[in-house]
């Protein structure tokens, strides 16, 4: 036992807030990764203020200017139509948080409420949610996204019921395990001895236990959905043009690879430094708030 | 007398959160050849980061020697590089660590663990003995630890023991190479008393038959009396009072140690406070109660087969009442608190409070308002994301108050807890575990109940806190007017607190009666080899202690060990 989580010398003066803000800030890598997220978050929110060109997100075309390399004006080079490959990616950054957004802010909640009730009630409810989360998880989800896009028309709202149908699966397997560990533990007892509801111990005791593994969750996935987003594109089934989306540009740019490697690079660069910083940032988060996934 | 180990002028700080903090400042102690010593003090007095330090698994950073030198035979341990240093585990210095459980690899039989000690040994110290003649050693060793059937606990794994066999495997890999210096952390405090009694005297055994030399870290001043030659009383970081072990508990001189001393629960004898007030009028009338569990195992998990956890218990506990169920570890008295609160039904029998069966009720607002729960281990019978007004507030919100009304409630109850009312929006891990017990006792307050089941309300706790606990339920009880059903595997805390006691072996109670009765004339022989296994702190008591034969205690101990002395 370490001295400091020793039960009668509690840390004078520091709130476990405070505690876990000092273990963030002393780590460079999630530091860094925190950093790139605001920059991408930041720059999707302003995209029109910051691009060089805005019209460079929709379909314009400036052939005098196709096929540039990177250049002051254009940091990033032009595409086969003359618009600007950074302006491109900003919006595209747009297109992808709000992906996100989208599917995290439904596969989340749903992924969570299962998970609390299997882990809290237990016997049958439990065999049934989790062994349909078990069924969900073993369907291969690119596959399945491709089915589901195909079938629907490929745009941006049927991508993300596509990604949101396979992405709770996780949140449930991961509360799940949480819950069924929390019950062991006295204050759950606790609660019931004083007569409190269902309602409450799920969402009042346990829930709160779970805040900190979902935290870290979500900001694991953001950068798995970018990514799964962008494969979709790739693929054609995901945004369509001529909305700029990073998947699709990469997969427009690769017909002009080598000769003409910024149209690719430029975006595959781009999904790379997203992802990466959710990813540390999420590691992160991870060993701030001291918790397993 | 040479020293075999000596520590001088020790001093260690730790840092963490950009905080610096001593904790140890300027320790001296040392052990010499042939003695028991014995470290004392409570959690967070230093004491295990002294022995941490002295085999070299203190965390560094956090830690950081500032000054001072360990000697253990002539080398100075802080300056030898990792091999020397590793060279001295187990042939030099050897631990027994606290918790048997823990302290195994599940998945490996005892025979690979401790083989492994031997084989890597052998290859440090550049010997070789092939395996059969490592075999033939270790079930020497086992021999010296008293476990005869050395072949079939070779071949167990660590879960198919029990608890006292483990702890005896344990002090068996200490001394598989012979170590000269032996040191014990809290040694049979995870286990049952009359378990722990057996484990004592095994390391007594062992320290005069192998000519070892002891350092016993503890806080349990009855193990000190039994094993120690010499004491040191650590507090803060620092070496208090040191002496020899009739000194020290004698005429203790530092107000710490007084105040440790007194702290701890007499068994017998003149200090021996005894609560002789009579219950008025029957309030939990337990008849006939039996409890059984499935057991279930085979294909399909299948129910194969009842495990009697209660059996045809009675008991009339009366209001006012003080009334303690003792037992060791799967006696069945967790069960009856169950019962008892309803969370669990009996399958034969019925329990009545205030002459209505509890199956009439139970779970209903009324119920909740007549009887409470205080936990064991209020680091787990708190939700750490709570804070502590969100906790308070539980019973309250449930029971019909509303939102100003249960304001005022949660600083009534700090206060009559003696906590200050700005703690209410601190969170638990803020809080003392001795705080901690008081937010959880007044939680079970909140809604003014009738009865409070204690369960092991401060096994957690160190012995001064325990006291302070002790006293704030007794000022309660008489404020309120409480009926406690206090349920413990501590005798002598029961001895002084309990007004009337039954005593629960394997489901059934084996005796019950006003406290001065059972303790002073206990009828039954696990009575009394409970009451004889019970480590206590003078003269007075080991004299008072109920004596039995060996064969008693084997009959009643079944699971037992027993060493014959």
């Amino acid at each position: 036992m370490s001295i400091f989580e020793d039960p009668d010398v509690p840390l004078r003066g520091l709130s476990s807030r405070q505690m876990a803000s000092y273990r963030f800030r002393r780590n460079p890598l999630a530091l860094i990764g925190a950093f790139i997220v605001f920059s991408v978050v930041f720059a999707a929110i302003f995209a029109p203020l910051l691009v060089p060109s805005t019209e460079s997100a929709g379909a314009f075309v400036d052939f005098r200017n196709r096929h540039a390399p990177p250049s002051w004006n254009h940091p990033m080079g032009t595409d086969n139509v003359g618009r600007d490959i950074l302006s491109r990616v900003i919006f595209g950054y747009r297109v992808s948080l709000g992906l996100v957004v989208g599917v995290l802010g439904v596969a989340v909640p749903f992924g969570v409420l299962l998970g609390l009730v299997a882990g809290y009630f237990g016997g049958w409810t439990e065999t049934i949610i989790m062994r349909f989360t078990d069924i969900m998880l073993a369907l291969p989800p690119l596959a399945m996204a491709l089915a589901i896009t195909a079938v629907l028309s490929p745009n941006l709202i049927n991508a993300m019921i596509a990604i949101t149908l396979l992405w709770w699966t996780w949140h449930t397997r991961l509360i799940y395990r949480i819950v069924k560990g929390q019950m062991n533990e006295d204050y759950v007892e606790a609660a019931r001895v004083a007569g409190a509801s269902h309602a409450h111990i799920l969402f009042r005791e346990l829930l709160p236990n779970c805040f900190s593994a979902v935290a870290v969750k979500i900001s694991l996935d953001a950068g798995f959905v970018i990514l799964f987003g962008a494969s979709l594109s790739f693929l054609g089934l995901g945004i369509q043009p001529p909305t700029p989306d990073l998947g699709t540009m990469v997969a427009t740019g690769s017909e002009y690879m080598p000769e003409m490697w910024w149209q690719a690079v430029m975006p595959g660069f781009s999904i790379l430094y997203a992802i990466l910083g959710f990813n540390l940032l999420g590691d992160g988060l991870r060993d701030m708030m001291d918790v397993e996934l | 007398m040479s020293r075999i180990l000596d520590i001088k002028n020790l001093s260690i700080d730790f840092t963490a959160y950009g905080q610096t903090r001593r904790v140890l400042n300027d320790v001296n102690m040392y052990v010499g050849q042939g003695e028991r010593v014995s470290l004392i003090g409570q959690s967070g007095s230093g004491k295990t980061v002294t022995m941490r330090t002295i085999i070299g698994t203190l965390p560094m950073p956090p830690g950081k020697v500032e000054s001072g030198s360990i000697n253990y035979d002539g080398q100075s341990l802080l300056d030898l590089n990792v091999q020397e240093r590793n060279r001295l585990k187990g042939t030099g210095i050897s631990i027994v660590l606290q918790d048997p459980m823990l302290s195994f690899n599940p998945v490996l039989t005892i025979k690979r663990q401790m083989d492994d000690i031997v084989r890597y040994s052998d290859i440090r110290m550049g010997r070789y003995r092939n395996k059969s003649d490592r075999e033939a050693h270790l079930m020497d060793t086992l021999r010296k630890v008293r476990l005869e059937e050395g072949s079939r606990i070779l071949n167990s794994y660590p879960m198919m023991l029990s608890g006292g066999m483990r702890q005896r495997v344990l002090i068996g890999m200490a001394l598989l190479n012979r170590p000269k210096l032996l040191i014990a952390d809290e040694p049979g405090t995870a286990l049952d008393v009359t378990t722990q009694a057996e484990i004592l005297q095994l390391i007594n055994i062992l320290v005069a038959e192998e000519g070892l030399s002891l350092l016993l870290i503890t806080h349990n001043l009855g193990v000190v009396r039994e094993m120690a030659d010499r004491v040191y009383v650590m507090e803060r970081g620092q070496i208090v009072e040191t002496g020899t072990r009739d000194e020290i508990f004698e005429k203790p001189e530092h107000d710490y140690t007084h105040k440790l001393m007194s702290a701890v629960p007499i068994l017998y004898g003149s200090k021996v406070k005894t609560m002789e007030h009579e219950g008025l009028k029957p309030t939990i009338e337990i008849n006939h109660v039996s409890k059984d569990f499935e057991t279930r195992g085979g294909w399909l998990n299948r129910v194969t087969g009842d495990f009697r956890a209660v059996n045809d218990v009675s008991l009339t506990i009366q209001q006012g009442d003080i009334f303690g169920i003792a037992g060791e570890s799967g006696s069945g008295k967790t069960t009856m608190a169950k019962l008892i609160l309803g969370l669990t039904k009996p399958t034969e029998g019925q329990i009545s409070i205030y002459g209505r069966p509890i199956s009439e009720f139970a779970g209903t607002q009324e119920f909740r308002k007549l009887i409470q729960i205080v936990y064991q281990n209020p680091g787990s019978s708190l939700n750490p994301r709570r804070s502590i007004a969100d906790q308070l507030a539980v019973p309250l919100k449930f029971t019909g108050h509303n939102k100003a009304q249960i304001k005022t409630r949660v600083g009534e109850l700090l206060e009559l807890v003696d906590l200050p009312q700005d703690y209410a929006s601190m969170y638990p891990h803020e809080l003392s575990g001795g705080q901690k017990q008081r937010v959880a006792i007044a939680r079970a307050l909140s809604v003014n109940p009738k009865i409070l089941v204690l369960d092991e309300p401060t096994s957690a706790l160190d012995v001064l806190v325990q006291s302070t606990v002790i006293d704030l339920l007794h000022r309660l009880r008489s404020e309120f007017n409480l009926t406690y059903v206090f349920i413990s595997h501590d005798l002598s805390l029961m001895r002084n607190f309990c007004n009337r006691v039954a005593v629960m072996l394997r489901g059934n109670v084996v005796e019950e009666g006003r406290v001065a009765d059972i303790f002073d004339a206990p009828s039954h022989a696990y009575t009394r080899a409970l009451l004889s296994a019970i480590p206590v702190i003078s003269d007075e008591e080991e004299a008072s202690k109920p004596k039995l034969k060996n064969e008693e205690r084997d009959a009643v101990l079944a699971t037992s060990t027993a060493l014959e002395v």
